[in-house]
C-alpha cells in the first residue's frame, strides 16, 4: 500500500489528524492509519517538503525524534489541515461494504443496528460523492438456522455433529467438528477440524443437512492462519492430475474449477489441467458436460463415467 | 533524483487548497518544485493534467474558473473540500471500521482504507474494533460473541474498469463469449450497475447492438474493456436488478415440476428441493424414491449428474434431454 496515490491520500489525512495531537507517538499512529512505523517515518520525512512555496516558503513544520511527532507552524497552511470530504470511490467503498455486511444472516442485532446508524451518517456526509455506490452491490447468503448453531459453538467453544452433503460422492457423512470460524465469500462457510478425516476442513453452510450441538468442548489443534485471498480450493501439487477437454458449451469448467493451465483448442474449446485430491469426485463433472467435454485423463474416471452412463440409459430401456 | 510523485501531489493539492484566489497554471509551476524542474512545456502540461485527474479521484473539488487576464485559474474551495461534520460513537465506527475489511479488490480495499483514514482524521473514535478469533483474524462479532468474516471478491479483470465506466457513465465496448458460444462476440454496451451475487460479478445494462436491458457475467468477458467517446443514449433505470436475471438463468423461480425416480441415500440436494417425496410403488418401492421437483433452467445437465441413482419419469422433453446427454456420454 505504498503507491503514490495512496500515500498522498494518507499523507493528507496525516495533516489533518496530526495538527490536531500535538505530541502524538508514531506508534499510535502508525496503528491508527493502518502502516508499519517505516512507513510512516517515510511520510513524515517527505511532509517537511510539502507546503505552498508561491505565498513565500510555507512548508510544513513537522519533525519526529522516531518516537513523538510534533508540528511546529500549525498556523500556516490552516485550510489543509481541514478534514476533507470523502472521494466517489471512498464513499463507494464503504457504503457498498456496510449494506453488503448488513445484510448477514446472523448478524448480532446491536451491530447491525450500529452498522445502518452509521451508514445514514456516513451517507449524509459524503454528500454527492454517495451517488457512485448504487452502481455496486453486494449480497451474501447463507443458511439462517445452521448459521446460527455453528455461531453458537464457536462462541461457546463446544464441538458439532453434522450431516454434510459432499457433492463429489453425492452422500451424506456424519462427523464431529471443532468449529474455528465463519467466513461468506458468496456463500457462507465455516471452517472447521474435522475430527473423521483429522483435518481442517471448509463446511458450505448449504450443504448441511443436520446440526446438533455437542456437550463436548472444541478441541482443535493449533493451526495457521490461512490466507483465503487466493481462493477457497487450494490444490496440493502432489494432489493427482485430471485433464478434461471441453467444446464451448464447456467453457464454463473453466470458472468453475481452480485449475492450473487452459488451452485454448482450435474449435473454440479449451484443454484443462487440474488437480485434485480425489479424481473420482469429478465423475459428475464428466455426466454433467455431455456431448460438451470429455475426461482425457485419467483413463479409470473416463471409464467409470461412460459405465455411469450406461448404466443410467438400462433404466430408459437402453443398453 | 527526481522528486516522488507523492510529494508533487501533495504540494500541488497544498496550493491549491490554502490560495483564496484561484492560481494560473504559470503560478502552479513556479510553486511546486517538482514542476520547475521540467524543462518541456508540452512534458509539464501532460503532468499537471494526470496530476489533477488523481487528485479528483482523491476526492478533492477542483475548480477551474475562467481569469480576467485570459488564463484559466484553479482552485480547490475550503467549503467544497470539507467533510461535514459526522459523529459517530464507538460502537457505530467499529461496524464501519470491520466493514470497510471486506474488499479483496485493490481499489476499493485502498479507498476503504483510505475513507476510515479521512474519517479518523475528521475526529471519529476508531479504536482497536473488532473481536479476534482463533487465528488471530478480526471480524464480526456474531450472537454469543463467535466471529464472521465476510470477504467480497473481485478477481476478474474486467471489474475495476467496469465499476470506473458505470461510475462516470461512459459507454464501454469488450468482447464476450456467452456460455455456449463458440467465439467471443464484440459487445457495445451502456453499463449501469455491478453486482456480487454468490461470489460472481455480473454487469446490467444497455446493449446498443441489440437495444434491449442486457445481464453479463464478468468472468465471460475476454481481453479489455474499451472507452467509447460520447454519453449514454438510454436513461439509468433508478432500481437495477441483476440478482432476478441471473436467478432465472440458474433455473430458480420455476413454475413447473418433474417427477423423478431417486435411489434411496442419493441425491440429498434433490431431495432438500422436492414439493413431494414419497416411496416409489410395486417393485421399486424398496429402494427406490418418487419426487416432484422444480423444473427449471439446466434441471437436465443437473440430473445427469446424478448417474443411474436418477431415472426422469415426466414430462418426455426432460426425460429426452437427459437421455440424449447420457448417450453422449456413454459414447465417451
Amino acid at each position: 500500500m505504498s503507491n503514490a496515490i495512496d500515500q498522498t491520500r494518507r499523507m493528507l489525512s496525516l495533516v489533518t489528524y496530526l495538527k490536531e495531537r500535538p505530541g502524538a507517538r508514531v506508534s499510535d499512529v502508525a496503528r491508527a492509519f493502518g502502516v508499519t512505523e517505516a512507513e510512516l517515518i517515510g511520510d513524515l520525512n517527505v511532509l517537511p517538503m510539502c507546503g505552498t512555496s508561491f505565498r513565500g516558503g510555507d512548508l510544513l513544520d513537522i519533525d519526529t525524534d522516531g518516537e513523538r511527532i510534533w508540528w511546529h507552524n500549525d498556523a500556516a497552511l490552516g485550510e489543509a489541515a481541514q478534514p476533507l470530504r470523502l472521494a466517489a470511490d471512498e464513499a463507494t467503498a464503504l457504503l457498498v461494504a456496510a449494506r453488503a455486511v448488513a445484510t448477514l444472516p446472523g448478524l448480532r442485532d446491536s451491530d447491525r443496528q450500529a452498522l445502518l446508524r452509521a451508514y445514514a451518517k456516513l451517507e449524509a456526509a459524503a454528500g454527492e460523492a454517495a451517488g457512485a455506490s448504487a452502481r455496486l452491490s453486494v449480497t451474501f447468503e447463507s443458511e439462517g438456522s445452521v448459521f446460527a448453531d455453528v455461531d453458537r459453538a464457536i462462541a461457546e467453544r463446544r464441538r458439532l455433529w453434522i450431516r454434510y452433503y459432499s457433492p463429489a460422492r453425492d452422500e451424506l457423512t456424519e462427523r464431529e467438528v471443532d468449529p474455528i470460524r465463519l467466513f461468506a465469500v458468496g456463500h457462507t462457510y465455516f471452517e472447521a477440524w474435522c475430527r473423521l478425516s483429522e483435518d481442517r476442513r471448509m463446511f458450505r453452510l448449504d450443504r448441511v443437512a443436520e446440526i446438533k450441538l455437542l456437550d463436548a468442548p472444541a478441541d482443535p489443534p493449533r493451526l495457521e492462519p490461512r490466507d483465503l485471498s487466493a481462493g477457497l480450493v487450494q490444490p496440493a501439487g502432489d494432489d493427482p492430475e485430471v485433464v478434461v477437454e471441453v467444446g464451448p458449451g464447456g467453457r464454463w469448467v473453466a470458472e468453475y474449477y481452480p485449475h492450473d493451465s487452459a488451452e485454448e483448442l482450435p474449435d473454440g474449446g479449451l484443454r484443462i489441467t487440474l488437480r485434485t485430491p480425489d479424481p473420482g469426485s469429478l465423475r459428475r463433472l464428466a455426466l454433467r458436460l455431455g456431448r460438451d467435454g470429455r475426461i482425457v485423463s485419467p483413463t479409470a474416471l473416463a471409464d467409470s463415467a461412460r459405465a455411469a452412463a450406461r448404466q443410467a440409459l438400462a433404466a430408459y430401456g437402453e443398453e | 533524483m527526481a522528486i516522488a510523485k507523492a510529494e508533487r501531489l501533495m504540494n500541488l493539492a497544498l496550493c491549491l487548497m490554502n490560495t483564496r484566489r484561484p492560481l494560473s497554471k504559470r503560478e502552479l509551476r513556479a510553486s511546486v518544485e517538482a514542476y520547475r524542474e521540467i524543462t518541456s512545456e508540452e512534458a509539464f502540461n501532460r503532468m499537471f493534467e494526470r496530476d489533477k485527474d488523481d487528485l479528483r479521484e482523491l476526492g478533492l473539488v477542483i475548480e477551474t474558473v475562467d481569469a480576467i487576464d485570459g488564463e484559466t485559474g484553479y482552485v480547490a474551495r475550503r467549503d467544497r473540500n470539507r467533510l461535514p461534520e459526522i459523529a459517530l460513537d464507538a460502537e457505530e465506527a467499529a461496524a464501519l471500521s470491520l466493514a470497510a475489511k471486506v474488499w479483496q479488490q485493490a481499489r476499493l480495499a485502498a479507498a476503504a482504507s483510505g475513507a476510515l483514514q479521512k474519517l479518523r482524521a475528521a475526529g471519529v473514535p476508531f479504536g482497536e474494533s473488532g473481536y479476534e478469533t482463533a487465528e488471530g483474524h478480526r471480524g464480526y462479532p456474531h450472537g454469543m460473541g463467535a466471529v464472521i468474516e465476510p470477504r467480497i471478491p473481485a478477481h476478474e479483470p474486467a471489474f475495476e474498469p467496469l465499476m470506473l465506466a458505470a461510475r462516470d457513465r461512459r459507454p464501454v465496448s469488450f468482447d464476450y463469449r456467452k456460455s455456449n458460444a463458440v467465439r467471443p462476440e464484440p459487445r457495445s454496451v451502456e453499463p449501469w450497475a455491478l453486482e456480487c451475487w454468490r461470489g460472481h460479478w455480473y454487469l446490467a445494462g444497455w446493449d446498443r447492438d441489440r437495444e434491449a436491458r442486457r445481464v453479463f457475467r464478468l468472468s465471460r468477458i475476454t481481453g479489455r474493456i474499451r472507452s467509447r467517446g460520447g454519453q449514454f443514449t438510454v436513461e439509468v433505470p433508478d432500481h437495477v436488478d441483476v440478482r432476478q436475471t441471473v436467478a432465472s438463468w440458474a433455473g430458480e423461480g420455476a413454475t413447473a415440476t418433474a417427477r423423478i425416480r431417486l435411489r434411496r441415500g442419493a441425491g440429498y440436494p434433490l431431495r432438500a428441493r422436492a414439493v413431494e417425496t414419497m416411496p416409489a410403488p410395486g417393485e421399486w418401492a424398496a429402494e427406490w424414491d418418487e419426487l416432484e421437483i422444480p423444473y427449471g433452467h439446466g434441471l437436465d445437465a443437473w440430473l445427469v449428474e446424478f448417474g443411474p441413482d436418477v431415472v426422469v419419469l415426466a414430462p418426455a422433453e426432460l426425460r429426452d434431454d437427459v437421455v440424449d446427454r447420457l448417450r453422449a456420454v456413454a459414447r465417451g
